[in-house]
C-alpha cells in the first residue's frame, strides 16, 4: 500500500478514502463494484490495486494479467495513459497495450506473440480476443477483468456481451476477479449482480464526492415569440453568446450530430471571432481532429466545444467552467453526467445552463432540477433473451476453437440475460446455427456450424468465417463512407444514405466545414472546400431517446405542484399556459386529458398521459388497435415524451371511445401483443436484430469483399419471417423488445390503472393546442389499420415528381 | 385484375405481378429470381425454406386461370449460380406444354445451354407484332412498345391523415410497361412517377390504378 501511497505524493495528490478502500479489498482479493463519478481518480483506485498485487508477488509477472474493458475507444486511449504512467514509475516493466478497433493487424500480432501485463480494450474486441483459437492460453495467466463506465454498458446489448464474455471466460478461469466502475445508479444492486454473478465475495464502495449542481435555465428576454416546438433552440442563440463570453471554456451538449453541426454554424456566424478558438466533436469526425480537440480543451486552448454524448464519458476536462444543455437530456443520470463534465477541480461545482428547445421543455427544466435536488437518478433496465446477441457470441466461439452446446449451455445460464434460457429455445438456437431450420429436411445447402466427431461445433466454411469477423459488434450503424479532400486528408465518416441525396457539385456541412462533393470513389467521399453560404446538414439517423420513467414522474410533479409556479421558468410559462387554457386546460394530477380538433390533414386526438416516450408508443398503438376494432379505420401515430397522437381521416365519436371503455386495463397484454403485431412497429427493432445475429450482413469500408447477391435488407427478412416463420426466435425478439424494452411491463399495467381512476377530460378544440404542437408537428410516425388495403388506396394518390422538388 | 389494349393486343394485369397477353396466350414474368433463398442458405443466412416454394404455387393458380401456349421470363429468372433450386425448376418444367422463353437478365449467369437443353428458348432480347420484350427498361425510343423488368418497381401512396402505403406496380410510360418482381423476397424499388406515367399498384388481390395529383 505504501508503494502507491508514495506514489500518489510524489504526484502532489492525496489519496481519497474509496480509492484507499479499493486498493485495500482488490489485494484482499475480493471482487466489487465502484460507484464514482467521471475524473474522480477512478482508474488510480482500481489499477492501484493491480499493481501492488503484481508487485507483491515474489514471481515475475508472465502473460496477460488485467483486462480493462471501457465503452469508448477514446476513454481506452486515455486509461491506457494513465495506468501506464502509474507503472512506469512503479515497475516499468510492465506494459499496458491497447486493443481497439483502430488497433493494426501488427499491433496486434505482436500482442499475441508478447502479451503485455494490461490490455485496454473494448466489448467488441473482447469478443474478437474470444475468436481466436488459442484465446484459453491467452487468458491463463489473467487475474482480473475491470469493467468501466458500467451504467452506460448496462442496458445495451454491448452490455450482454459483457455478461457473456464474463460467464464464459470464468468458466475456465474461476479464481477471476471482476470490478465495475459506475456512476450512481437507482438499480445498484441490480447492476452489481449482473457483472459480478452469484459470488458473495465483493464489495460495494462510494466515492462519496458531493458535488454541487446549479442548474440554470436559459430564457429569452420576452416569451412572446417561444416556438412551440422544435429541437434545435437557435431562438436563445444570443444569450448562449454571452454565456461563452462570460466563461473562459464552455461546453455545449447537444443530442444529436445534426443539432451538433447546426449550431457550431450558428455561432461561428454570430461571432466569428470565435473562428480557431471553437471546435465541435461527435461521433463521426476523425479520430485524430477529436483527439486535438480534447487535447486542446485541457490545454485551455479552447473557449467553446459544441459536441454530443461523444464528450459525456471519461476524460477529465479540468478547465471547462460552464456547460450547456440544448433539448431535453431526457434522463436526471444523464444531465448529471454532462454537468459533471464542468468543474472539475476538487470542490469546484459544476455549472449546467439547460437551453429549452420548446415551452414545454421548461416544465422539464423544472424536473430536472427537483431529480437532482432530490438526488433521484433512474434505474437502466437489463435486456433479457437477445437471441442475436446469443448467435453471435456463438458464432464468435465456432470461428475460432469450436463449442460443445451441452457445455455451454449451463455457462449460458449463468449469466443474466439468459437465466431463463430453456433447452427447447437453446436447441432451437443450435438448429438454426447448424442447420438453418428447425425440421430435417432433404435437399438443403445450408452450411454455417458443421458437427464434428466429437460433437465440436465448428464453423469449417472461411468465407463464413471472415464474414463473420468483419460483422462482429452490435452496434448497428448505416454502411459508412470516409470522407476525404481531393489532395488527401480525411476528415471523418459519414452515413452513405445521406451522401446518395446529393448530386456531385452540392454542398453540404460536415466537420464544423461547407465541403464541395465532387465525387464518390470506391468506400470514399471526395469533397473540397466552399466558399457557398447554403449548405445541407446530415441528419444523421437514430437519437430518438424515451424519458427514464423516473424524469416523466418528476415531469409530473413539476406540472401538478402549484409552488412550481412561482418558478421563473413557469413565469415565463405563462404566455403559453394560457393560451393553452383559452383551448382547453392544463390537466392537473386527478385528470386524463385528452383534445379533439380537425386540420386539413383530418382528425387529431391528442392524449397525455405525461410517462415518456416508450409507454406512449405502446399506449397509442394499444388504443388505435381498440378503436380500429369498432370500425375500419386507420390512424397514423405520433409520440412525444408528454403524450401520443392519433391522427384520422374520419373521426371516431367521444361516445363511443368512452362507452366501449377504451382505457381499461383488462386484457392490456393481450390487447397489445396484438397491437403490435399489426402495427408492424416491430420492424423497426428487427433492423438491429438483423444486423447483429448475421443475417445482413453490411460489408465494411476499405474492405470490400465479395458478397456476391449475397446483399438483402432487414426489411425483406422481417417480411418473409412475417410470412413463412413467426415462431422464428428472432422475430419473436423484435416482438418482444418493442414491448418490453425501455419500458418495464409491470409500468403499462400501473398506467392503466391509473388512468382508471383520474377523471377523463375530452375537450373539442378549434385550434390546436400549444400542448399538442410537437406532437402533430412530429414527422417520424407508426401506422395501424384495420381498413381493406383496397379501400384506403382508392382515397390515396401518387405524389409527382414535380411536387417534391 | 385490370386489362391493358395495346396496339390493339390485350393484356391482363394479374394482382401477382404476371401478365397474360391473350391473343397469343402468353404468361409474362418478370425477377423471379429462383433460388435465392437457397443461395443465402448455402451461405449460412437462414431464410425460411418454405419461401422456396412460392413461385410453383402461384403458377399453377395462374395457369389453372388462363392455360398458357408460351411462357415468356423477362430475366433475372435465376437469382444466382446454381443450385438445388435447378432441381425443382427442371422438374417442374417437364411438366409444362407451353413453350418456354427466356430473356436474359443480369442475374442470369446460369450458362444458356443449361436452359436450352430443357427446351428453353434463351434470347438477349424479342420483338413480336410491335412489341419488344426486355430484361432493362429502354430509355430511348425504339420504335415498338417495350415490355421489361429489372427494377422491382414500388411505389408511395399517400392520403389524408398522413397515411402512407408503399406497393409494387406495374409502372406505364407512353411506350413502355415496367412489370414488378414476381418473385418472393426480392424486394422493392421506389419509383417516383411523372404525369407521363401511369401506375397500377398490386394488392394481394386486385390492381387498381392509382389518381395522380400534382
Amino acid at each position: 500500500m505504501t508503494t502507491v501511497n508514495a506514489w500518489f505524493k510524489a504526484q502532489q495528490w492525496r489519496p481519497q478514502p474509496f480509492q484507499k478502500e479499493c486498493w485495500e479489498a482488490y489485494t484482499a482479493g475480493q471482487n466489487g463494484m465502484l460507484h464514482a463519478p467521471t475524473g474522480s481518480g477512478k482508474t488510480y483506485a482500481l489499477w492501484g490495486g493491480i499493481i501492488l498485487e503484481a508487485l507483491n508477488n515474489k514471481e515475475k509477472p508472465k502473460g496477460l494479467q488485467a483486462l480493462w474493458i471501457t465503452p469508448l475507444r477514446a476513454l481506452a486511449v486515455e486509461i491506457q495513459q494513465a495506468t501506464q504512467r502509474m507503472n512506469n514509475d512503479l515497475s516499468p516493466k510492465l506494459k499496458v497495450a491497447l486493443r481497439t478497433g483502430d488497433t493494426s493487424q501488427s499491433e496486434r500480432a505482436k500482442q499475441k506473440r508478447t502479451p503485455t501485463f494490461g490490455l485496454v480494450t473494448t466489448p467488441e474486441s473482447l469478443h474478437v480476443l474470444l475468436s481466436a483459437k488459442d484465446h484459453q492460453k491467452q487468458f491463463e495467466h489473467l487475474k482480473v477483468i475491470v469493467v468501466d463506465e458500467w451504467h452506460e454498458l448496462l442496458g445495451t446489448k454491448r452490455g450482454v456481451q459483457i455478461e457473456l464474455a464474463l460467464a464464459y471466460i470464468r468458466s475456465f478461469l474461476p479464481h477471476l476477479k471482476v470490478w465495475g466502475i459506475s456512476a450512481t445508479l437507482g438499480n445498484k444492486d441490480l447492476a452489481r449482480e449482473i457483472l459480478l454473478g452469484s459470488s458473495k465475495n465483493y464489495v460495494t464502495i462510494n466515492a462519496k464526492i458531493q458535488k454541487k449542481i446549479k442548474v440554470k435555465s436559459i430564457l429569452p428576454q420576452t416569451m412572446e415569440r417561444f416556438p412551440w416546438r422544435g429541437h434545435l433552440g437557435l431562438h436563445l442563440l444570443p444569450q448562449v453568446l454571452k454565456i461563452v463570453e462570460k466563461n473562459r471554456s464552455t461546453l455545449i451538449f447537444t443530442n444529436t450530430r445534426a443539432q451538433c453541426e447546426i449550431w457550431f454554424h450558428r455561432l461561428l456566424e454570430a461571432n466569428p471571432a470565435l473562428a480557431g478558438n471553437m471546435a465541435m466533436h461527435h461521433g463521426s469526425i476523425d479520430k485524430k481532429i477529436r483527439l486535438w480537440v480534447e487535447e486542446a480543451l485541457r490545454e485551455e486552448q479552447l473557449k467553446v466545444v459544441v459536441c454530443t454524448s461523444s464528450l459525456d464519458l471519461g476524460v477529465d476536462f479540468s478547465p471547462v467552467e460552464c456547460c450547456i444543455q440544448i433539448g431535453s437530456p431526457k434522463g436526471v443520470g444523464r444531465f448529471i453526467q454532462r454537468a459533471g463534465r464542468s468543474g472539475h477541480r476538487p470542490k469546484a461545482g459544476s455549472t449546467i445552463h439547460f437551453l429549452p428547445t420548446h415551452a414545454m421543455e421548461l416544465i422539464e427544466s423544472v424536473a430536472l432540477q427537483r431529480g437532482i435536488e432530490q438526488e433521484q437518478i433512474e434505474d437502466r433496465i437489463p435486456y433479457l433473451n437477445t437471441y442475436d446477441v446469443l448467435l453471435q457470441f456463438l458464432m464468435t466461439l465456432a470461428i475460432g476453437s469450436g463449442f460443445v452446446p451441452a457445455t455451454l449451455f449451463s455457462i449460458v445460464r449463468s449469466s443474466f440475460c439468459f437465466q431463463t434460457l430453456t433447452p427447447e429455445k437453446w436447441q432451437w438456437l443450435i438448429n438454426f446455427l447448424v442447420k438453418g431450420s428447425q425440421s430435417l429436411e432433404h435437399y438443403d445447402e445450408y452450411k454455417k456450424v458443421s458437427v464434428l466427431e466429437d460433437g465440436t461445433h465448428k464453423v469449417l466454411h472461411k468465407g463464413i468465417a471472415m464474414r463473420h469477423r468483419l460483422s462482429m459488434g452490435t452496434i448497428v450503424s448505416d454502411a459508412q463512407l470516409k470522407v476525404r479532400y481531393q489532395r488527401g486528408g480525411y476528415l471523418g465518416n459519414i452515413e452513405e444514405w445521406f451522401i446518395s441525396k446529393l448530386k456531385p457539385g452540392e454542398v453540404f456541412t460536415f466537420s464544423g466545414k461547407n465541403l464541395e462533393l465532387l465525387r464518390i470513389h470506391n468506400m470514399d467521399v471526395i469533397v473540397r472546400k466552399s466558399k457557398a453560404k447554403k449548405a445541407k446538414i446530415p441528419a444523421w439517423m437514430g437519437g430518438r431517446m424515451s424519458f427514464s420513467a423516473h424524469l416523466s414522474d418528476l415531469l409530473k410533479s413539476a406540472l401538478f405542484d402549484q409552488r412550481n409556479y412561482q418558478t421563473k421558468e413557469f413565469i415565463a410559462l405563462q404566455p403559453v399556459f394560457s393560451q393553452q387554457q383559452k383551448e382547453s386546460i392544463i390537466p392537473q394530477s386527478h385528470q386524463f386529458l385528452i383534445e379533439r380538433f380537425k386540420t386539413r390533414e383530418g382528425y387529431h386526438t391528442v392524449f397525455y398521459p405525461f410517462e415518456g416516450y416508450a409507454i406512449h408508443e405502446a399506449m397509442a398503438s394499444l388504443l388505435a388497435y381498440r378503436i380500429s376494432l369498432l370500425s375500419p379505420i386507420s390512424f397514423s401515430m405520433s409520440f412525444n415524451d408528454y403524450g401520443f397522437e392519433l391522427l384520422s381521416d374520419q373521426a371516431f365519436e367521444q361516445e363511443a371511445f368512452i362507452d366501449n371503455d377504451l382505457l381499461s386495463a383488462t386484457h392490456l397484454m393481450a390487447d397489445l401483443e396484438k397491437s403490435i403485431n399489426i402495427s408492424e412497429m416491430a420492424r423497426r427493432r428487427f433492423r438491429d436484430i438483423a444486423v447483429i445475429s448475421g443475417l445482413v450482413f453490411q460489408g465494411f469500408p476499405n474492405q470490400p469483399i465479395k458478397t456476391k447477391h449475397l446483399q438483402s435488407g432487414a426489411q425483406l427478412f422481417y417480411d418473409v419471417f412475417k410470412a413463412y416463420e413467426t415462431d422464428n426466435l428472432l422475430y419473436q425478439q423484435a416482438l418482444e423488445e418493442t414491448f418490453d424494452h425501455g419500458m418495464e411491463r409491470g409500468r403499462m399495467t400501473q398506467v392503466f390503472e391509473k388512468i382508471g381512476q383520474q377523471e377523463i377530460v375530452w375537450r373539442e378544440c378549434l385550434h390546436p393546442t400549444p400542448f399538442s404542437f410537437p406532437l402533430i408537428t412530429d414527422r417520424l410516425r407508426s401506422k395501424l389499420s384495420s381498413e381493406r388495403v383496397e379501400d384506403r388506396i382508392k382515397k390515396m394518390f401518387l405524389q409527382l415528381e414535380k411536387a417534391v422538388s | 385484375m385490370k386489362t391493358l389494349t395495346i396496339l390493339k393486343q390485350h393484356f391482363i394485369l394479374h394482382p401477382s405481378g404476371a401478365i397474360f397477353w391473350r391473343e397469343t396466350k402468353t404468361w409474362l414474368f418478370a425477377d423471379i429470381h429462383l433460388g435465392k433463398v437457397a443461395h443465402f442458405r448455402k451461405h449460412g443466412i437462414a431464410v425460411p425454406r418454405k419461401a422456396e416454394g412460392d413461385f410453383y404455387q402461384k403458377s399453377t393458380k395462374l395457369f389453372a386461370l388462363y392455360q398458357p401456349e408460351r411462357v415468356l421470363f423477362l430475366g433475372d429468372l435465376f437469382h444466382s449460380f446454381k443450385n438445388n433450386e435447378w432441381h425443382l425448376f427442371e422438374a417442374w418444367v417437364k411438366q409444362q406444354n407451353a413453350k418456354m422463353v427466356l430473356i436474359e437478365g443480369n442475374h442470369d449467369i446460369i450458362p444458356a445451354e443449361k436452359f436450352t437443353s430443357l427446351g428453353i428458348d434463351v434470347r438477349k432480347e424479342m420483338t413480336e407484332k410491335g412489341f419488344l420484350f426486355s430484361h432493362f427498361p429502354k430509355e430511348k425510343t425504339t420504335g415498338h412498345f417495350v415490355f421489361c423488368g429489372h427494377l422491382h418497381p414500388g411505389v408511395i401512396l399517400r392520403g389524408i391523415g398522413k397515411q402512407v402505403l408503399k406497393l409494387p406496380c406495374f409502372f406505364q410510360s407512353p411506350s413502355q410497361l415496367i412489370l414488378p418482381a414476381f418473385g418472393v423476397f426480392t424486394g422493392l424499388h421506389i419509383l417516383n412517377p411523372t404525369k407521363k406515367n401511369t401506375v397500377y399498384v398490386c394488392t394481394e388481390k386486385e390492381v387498381m390504378e392509382i389518381r395522380q395529383t400534382i
